[in-house]
């Protein structure tokens, strides 16, 4: 079988992080690694030259404006937004696991690759619009993600919470299965196209409504959306603190890529369901900000806590599907974007930190924002980001998302948003307040973790800088990846019939 | 005159403090003198050069600057950087650029840790208010807006009194519940009218329903009503005020309230006039219950810090009937009166703290008899206790004549009650101030040797003096020729008052305009 040059471009940025995936297992076999530096190195390098390999070859597909396709993969422009958010995660997430693993002193190198199987499995479920394939690439992320949550069992709660993730994510992948079947079974194609442009035709059967909402159901869990949410804390608590903000960042960030193509180009084709789901999200998503919310403000734990504001994050990002315009998924990529930043950056002072085990509290963060000065004016930039205030990246998301909704005529959507992010205010304040204005616990001298250092370092600079510019990430990025990238059920369908 | 420097002016005056204070963030902390030399050099340095500059325009008439420039298009709404400088700001940018350098000075030991640090969000705090105050572009508005609650939080977060971090907790929420929900009305008008620009709003606003102006006045009123701060909303500034460090509480009750009266003259009312006039008599009523409750709260006050602040609520109480009589002498009253507050408070804020570095209290139990030990630190905190209580001659009475007396000759059938209520508030504020000053200052010296007077060794210094004179030559200088403060925003209001259609002053008992005309002689 020989590949076109076309066919070529749209399957190696999944092909090279796979190869990688199955060396890195290979270059650890020795049992006695943890002792070897330079197998440490060598590890870490592969993971991350994969990475960035696959993030430069995308960057000069994006540049050449090409869409490549290989059967059901089309590494359109949505997927290439993808592939740069999921690239830039993992990325994230391996300079901070090389302080942390170190600091658990848990050193294996499967962790790697697992993480870029996973990462694999996150930018296919972005690149299809095929509904099998859609389920796998869903089963192709998770699973690695179950066993990533489990994976430092010197942590108490790892295998509780990687037990959890896995029974509540085994659901709602049947419910994803069983919206598969039922829409497969009423328009007889697994192609969204093809399926959108049949609904498009077709009053609302209950069968197809009920498709609809079970495969809507399967999303909302990997949003981490009220109320699929419960799964959240205690996962997220369990992991390892740089797969955990991996988790709350990629998962999220894919499942709503993925749900943004299925949404616009299928589901809301007809617009009886359309405006049923839409009024089934307003509900989701104001009991996500409120619940998700004033839970957050309840932590004492760091890691919790942001667990917790994860979950209200989402509240935020759907209610940019309640908006539905075209503009309003602009600014839910744009959101996605300062959102990977601000809370890489956030997961990452964890690490950065040196805080193992479950000494994840406030209380064990007092004082080092000016024993760290760098880290902590970073951190402190992430938290303003996470809260919104400007002038961060944060800010500017939420700006888009209340204006478009506010274009809509949910004027009351909106000043419930606003509210929650008062109360947002309300705990983000805390790990500032205790870097800041509590005096610290002892009088040693801080962990040196100089990846994470740098991961949240380079998250502080970039959120002032999208903060200050964000027009140029809008119209250079998010706008050519909706405006070209997600083509709707009715053109497609037109273009095959002619 | 050059004229390509002449429009970087005011860009220049936003982005160097801040750039100057994150260049004085990035020294190491063995370094704190020199960052303290640095920032007082750096605020002093911009002081003069917008006193160079702004002051000769003040003759100019109708002035001023303005830089524009298309910043970016985020999702079809254009935001533009746009800042102008008029007869509205020019003396409260003024305000801002002088009343720095003296805090800086006047405070410059008071700062025992991280003085560096603390002086470089300082400056970075003058940027963030000279941006709000500039700007003319609701955006831009709102960013400096909300971006200013972050030094000021960092400041009385980390080197407020004991209760600093509930109040600087209470401090950005409250002024976050308010100006979120302006976000909102914001927003709303952004999507109608397709800008941020004042003017387009206020066109596009004009057109929209009755009802739904109302409801966007409302949000933008909470926002600034929050800052100002109006009765009820009014319960942050107390803790904030008390627990900042002395820097903090002059800056905040000079400047930092400005912008809520500010915001009301400078976009509230433009762009909304038809609902400014349909909620002024509210509006006046909570200025008026502000202005005595907050004497009444102030004169059971123990701490003097705090007795400072509830005279705040008191006095910007006066500045909002002032805005709420929509007549020309009530709003240059107003306009007068932030002026008076920014400088009398600000004075009072830093006398505290300058007795407070020596005697390590504030409550006025613990004084008694100062006036023998510290003779020029009591004449200088009389002069500024007199300004404060409104003594003709001094500041204060000018501010509060001119509101009382632009709202008894208002349109409006409460006019001459909210007058006449309001001055018992003038009375009150005589009374809780004398009454301090008596405890603190007269009488026999308190003996015990754990009092605060006993701790009083040493009168003010030349430094403190040399803080303290400027101060005392406004005071005077405002009381005697007010002209000079008010000359400027005379044009600009009366073209405000013209498009709202206010009505018409009463000219019965004392001839209204006349007097506006003489005193823009």
């Amino acid at each position: 079988m020989s590949l076109s040059p076309n066919e070529t471009a749209a399957i190696l940025p999944f092909a090279i992080p796979a190869i990688a995936a199955c060396l890195i297992p290979i270059a650890s076999l020795d049992r006695d690694h943890t002792s070897k530096k330079w197998i440490r190195v060598v590890i870490f390098c592969i993971a991350l030259l994969a990475l960035g390999f696959s993030f430069y070859y995308t960057v000069r597909l994006w540049e050449s404006g090409l869409q490549p396709a290989y059967g059901y993969i089309s590494m359109d422009r949505l997927a290439q937004f993808a592939a740069f958010f999921v690239f830039v995660s993992a990325a994230y997430t391996v300079l901070q696991l090389w302080d942390h693993l170190r600091q658990e002193d848990w050193v294996k190198g499967e962790i790697l690759a697992l993480l870029l199987f996973s990462s694999v499995g996150m930018l296919l479920f972005t690149a299809t619009s095929n509904l099998i394939l859609l389920f796998l690439a869903l089963e192709l992320f998770s699973i690695p993600l179950y066993v990533l949550t489990a994976t430092v069992h010197a942590r108490a709660k790892a295998l509780e919470g990687g037990m959890k993730y896995f029974l509540t994510g085994a659901v709602a992948s049947c419910c994803f299965l069983m919206g598969i079947v039922l829409l497969y079974g009423m328009t007889g194609s697994f192609d969204i196209k093809i399926i959108g442009f049949e609904l498009a035709k077709n009053n609302s059967d209950p069968l197809v409504l009920l498709g609809a909402a079970l495969l809507l159901m399967g999303f909302l869990f990997k949003v981490s959306a009220v109320p699929f949410h419960q799964w959240t804390p205690d996962t997220y608590e369990a992991a390892p603190h740089p797969i955990a903000g991996f988790m709350s960042v990629a998962t999220k960030g894919v499942a709503l890529i993925a749900l943004i193509r299925v949404f616009a180009s299928c589901i809301a084709q007809n617009a009886n369901i359309g405006n049923r789901m839409q009024t089934a999200m307003i509900v989701l998503a104001v009991l996500t900000l409120v619940i998700g919310n004033f839970t957050a403000l309840a932590q004492t734990n760091f890691k919790r806590m942001l667990a917790y504001s994860s979950i209200s994050h989402a509240g935020y990002l759907l209610l940019g599907f309640i908006a539905g315009t075209n503009e309003a998924y602009q600014a839910i990529l744009f959101y996605l974007c300062s959102y990977l930043l601000m809370n890489l950056g956030a997961f990452g002072v964890l690490s950065a930190f040196g805080l193992i085990g479950d000494n994840t509290h406030f209380r064990n963060i007092r004082g080092l924002g000016w024993k760290r000065p760098g880290i902590g004016i970073a951190a402190t930039i992430c938290f303003l980001s996470l809260m919104g205030i400007p002038p961060t990246a944060g800010f500017f998301g939420k700006y888009l998302l209340f204006k478009e909704l506010i274009l809509q005529g949910h004027i009351s959507l909106a000043i419930i948003g606003v509210l929650a992010s008062l109360v947002s205010v309300g705990y983000y304040l805390k790990p500032i307040m205790a870097m800041y204005m509590e005096p610290s616990q002892d009088n040693s001298e801080p962990v040196i973790a100089p990846m994470s250092g740098a991961t949240v370092l380079v998250s502080g600079v970039l959120i002032i800088l999208l903060g200050l510019l964000p027009g140029s990430l809008l119209s250079g990025l998010a706008r050519p990846s909706i405006q070209e990238g997600l083509i709707t059920a009715v053109d497609t369908v037109t273009v095959t019939i002619e | 005159m050059n004229h390509c420097m002449s429009t970087h002016i005011l860009t220049f005056l936003v982005f160097a403090p801040l750039f100057w204070g994150l260049l004085l963030l990035a020294l190491p902390n063995r370094l704190a003198l020199l960052t303290k030399y640095l920032a007082f050099i750096g605020s002093l340095g911009i002081f003069v050069i917008a006193a160079l500059r702004l002051i000769p325009m003040l003759d100019s008439g109708s002035i001023l600057f303005s830089e524009r420039a298309p910043l970016f298009t985020l999702l079809n709404i254009p935001i533009d950087y746009h800042l102008s400088l008029d007869g509205l700001n020019i003396w409260l940018i003024l305000l801002t650029t002088f009343l720095v350098p003296i805090s800086i000075a006047g405070t410059w030991n008071s700062i025992k840790e991280r003085p560096g640090s603390f002086f470089a969000l300082f400056t970075i705090l003058e940027s963030c208010i000279l941006g709000a105050f500039l700007a003319n572009d609701l955006f831009l508005f709102y960013i400096f807006w909300e971006a200013m609650l972050i030094p000021m939080y960092f400041m009385i977060g980390v080197w407020g009194g004991a209760e600093r971090k509930y109040a600087a907790n209470k401090f950005i929420i409250f002024t976050l519940a308010g100006s979120l929900l302006w976000l909102v009305a914001l927003l709303y008008l952004a999507t109608q009218a397709g800008s941020f620009s004042p003017e387009i709003m206020a066109q596009t606003a004009m057109n929209l329903p009755f009802s739904k102006q109302c409801w966007l006045y409302l949000a933008f009123a909470l926002a600034f009503a929050i800052k100002i701060p109006l009765f009820p909303l009014h319960t942050w500034l107390p803790d904030a005020h008390t627990e900042a460090p002395t820097a903090g509480s002059a800056i905040l009750a000079g400047v930092l309230l400005k912008l809520g009266g500010y915001g009301f003259l400078r976009f509230a009312i433009p762009i909304l006039p038809a609902a400014a006039l349909h909620y002024a008599k509210p509006l006046a009523i909570l200025a008026v219950v502000a202005i005595i409750y907050g004497a009444l709260v102030a004169m059971v006050q123990q701490d003097i810090k705090k007795l400072v602040a509830y005279s705040s609520v008191s006095h910007m109480g006066f500045v909002m009937l002032g805005i709420a009589s929509f007549t020309l002498i009530g709003t240059q009253g107003a306009m007068l009166q932030m002026l008076n507050h920014g400088i009398s408070t600000g004075a009072l804020f830093l006398l505290v703290g300058m007795v407070y570095d020596r005697a390590h209290t504030r409550m006025i139990v613990d004084f008694g008899g100062i006036a023998s030990k510290m003779p020029i630190f009591t004449f200088f905190f009389i002069i500024v206790t007199l300004s404060s209580i409104g003594l003709p001659l001094t500041n204060g009475f000018i501010g509060e004549f001119l509101i009382l007396n632009g709202t008894f000759v208002s349109g409006f059938t409460w006019g001459r009650v909210a007058a006449i209520v309001s001055v018992s508030g003038v009375l009150l504020g005589a009374i809780y101030m004398l009454w301090m000053v008596k405890r603190v200052f007269w009488g026999p010296e308190n003996q015990e040797p754990k009092s605060g007077t006993a701790h009083l060794t040493s009168d003010l210094n030349i430094r403190e003096i040399a803080v303290m004179t400027p101060l005392v030559i406004l005071i005077f200088w405002m009381g005697l020729h007010h002209v000079t403060f008010t000359g400027a925003s005379e044009e600009k209001i009366n073209r405000m008052l013209d498009d709202i259609q206010a009505p018409p002053a009463r000219t019965l008992l004392l001839n209204a305009p006349d007097q506006a005309q003489h005193g823009a002689q």
